[in-house]
């Protein structure tokens, strides 16, 4: 799974530059958050042990590493490469877990607060598409079953 | 300018909707020719969706673009995440066909089709380039002369940059550009392009997430700013929310957070009221009353008359 989604070539630089390890805040803040070791792993094949570290989901997308990038291919790949991975096991935090329960049933992650909103005198919030949302859903899933792609 | 849709996205209309309302008083001020559209979901939240189903990630955005697409409409939205999470899947679907014609083969069974021409700005870059700050500065009844303003952009207002190409994504300027605009000093600090950590939130990591608050409101208290000013609903949860519970554990900070469209409002003259800042969960009125207080001061010109009674030289 991992091979097909990370580029080793470009990893096997990363692990010998760096650069995102100067620019990142959550290895500025978090102690320990490393990412030249968790790209060491990934590149000799222990990238297992990453998959239960709540390190993968410290990583808070905020692009910097990809902007600093030499190769603008950056560690938030290989993050989200782990993350996508740990998820497929069922190995995300239980609030991820929620949010996505939330977001596939209602098509969001909260629905508009009515009462506050007529206190303010806002309009009616626009309908919702859930209803095609989920249908698109549906067809998803179908297709994949279709392909043989096991989700 | 072309007509608009507004993506308002689900924190602003779940948690924060007086955001909704400052948003729409200041479009409806400057007579900007925007639509609410049926049909939005989530855009889809990327760290949230994408983690689990990349495919649904994609689906899901392509969708939201499609509506607009549809109607001929751009998309201007508040929100910095929901932008970037639309530019990401709409920068990628435009650069690789076949995922195209794959999404717009399963759209096309709701009757959708996923284009790729509408233009997604968010609020921040769409004032800077379409409206603009000459504009700006025609319209509003009163600048912020004197006023320290703090910053922050959120990430996602700029980066990435591949997908939203709307500023430099290490060293952006047009937030600062407007706030100068407006008459404020745009304070330069340390954190200013820090993370707001907020993302440590959604992951059960709240302790972490309030670290990583305090390590920018200590410096703003530490340097004088007014106000923290941003634009996007998940940075104001972490600096209006988050700072509220360490204020109420004793932590002295009290650094008021502003939205981008309310200190836009007070300029076009509304009241902190009729803009819903009194919703905050931290008091706004520090900031405030300083500006109220800053009106009262003489103009420079004031009392000059007085000081020219002397002998002229035409006696």
């Amino acid at each position: 799974m991992l091979e097909t989604t990370l580029d080793f070539k470009l990893l096997e630089m990363c692990s010998r530059c760096g650069a995102c390890y100067s620019i990142c805040p959550s290895c500025m803040n978090i102690p320990g958050y490393d990412p030249r070791e968790v790209i060491r792993d990934i590149l000799s094949g222990e990238h297992e042990k990453w998959l239960s570290s709540r390190h993968i989901w410290e990583c808070l997308e905020c692009h910097y590493c990809v902007e600093i990038c030499y190769q603008h291919y950056g560690f938030e790949n290989a993050m989200t490469a782990l993350r996508m991975v740990a998820a497929r096991k069922g190995m995300h935090p239980p609030q991820v877990k929620r949010g996505w329960d939330m977001f596939v049933k209602t098509g969001k992650l909260g629905e508009p607060a009515l009462p506050a909103r007529k206190k303010l005198g806002l309009p009616e919030p626009g309908a919702s598409g859930a209803d095609e949302f989920r249908r698109l859903h549906a067809l998803l899933k179908e297709r994949r079953a279709g392909a043989g792609e096991a989700k | 300018m072309r007509e608009f849709a507004v993506f308002w996205g689900c924190t602003i209309q779940a948690r924060f909707p007086f955001i909704e309302k400052s948003t729409r008083l200041v479009l409806e001020s400057f007579g900007l020719p925007y639509r609410d559209i049926d049909g939005f979901t989530c855009c889809p939240e990327k760290s949230l969706v994408n983690n689990i189903d990349r495919g649904s990630f994609v689906l899901t955005a392509a969708r939201n673009v499609a509506l607009v697409d549809e109607l001929g409409l751009d998309l201007v939205s508040p929100c910095t995440g929901c932008v970037s999470n639309l530019s990401t899947v709409k920068g990628e679907l435009n650069a690789d066909p076949r995922e195209k014609a794959e999404v717009n083969g399963l759209l096309r069974e709701v009757g959708r089709e996923f284009k790729g021409v509408s233009r997604l700005q968010h609020l921040v870059p769409f004032f800077h380039d379409t409206v603009g700050i000459h504009k700006i500065k025609q319209k509003i009844k009163r600048d912020f002369d004197g006023m320290r303003i703090a910053l922050h952009y959120g990430c996602h207002m700029i980066r990435p940059s591949h997908a939203l190409k709307n500023d430099d994504p290490l060293n952006p300027v047009k937030f600062d550009n407007i706030i100068r605009g407006l008459g404020a000093e745009s304070l330069q600090f340390m954190t200013k392009l820090m993370c707001c950590g907020q993302g440590l939130d959604r992951v059960d990591a709240h302790d972490k997430a309030l670290d990583f608050a305090r390590v920018k409101l200590k410096e703003l208290k530490a340097i004088g700013a007014d106000a923290l000013v941003l634009c996007c609903p998940s940075c104001f949860l972490q600096f209006d929310n988050n700072q509220f519970l360490m204020i109420k554990e004793g932590e002295r900070l009290g650094v008021p957070v502003i939205y981008f469209t309310e200190l836009l409002g007070l300029a076009l003259g509304f009241s902190a009221a009729e803009l819903g800042m009194t919703s905050h969960r931290v008091d706004c009125s520090p900031f405030v009353s300083k500006w109220e207080a800053l009106s009262k001061r003489p103009s420079p010109s004031a009392g000059i008359e007085a000081g020219l009674t002397g002998p002229s030289a035409l006696g």
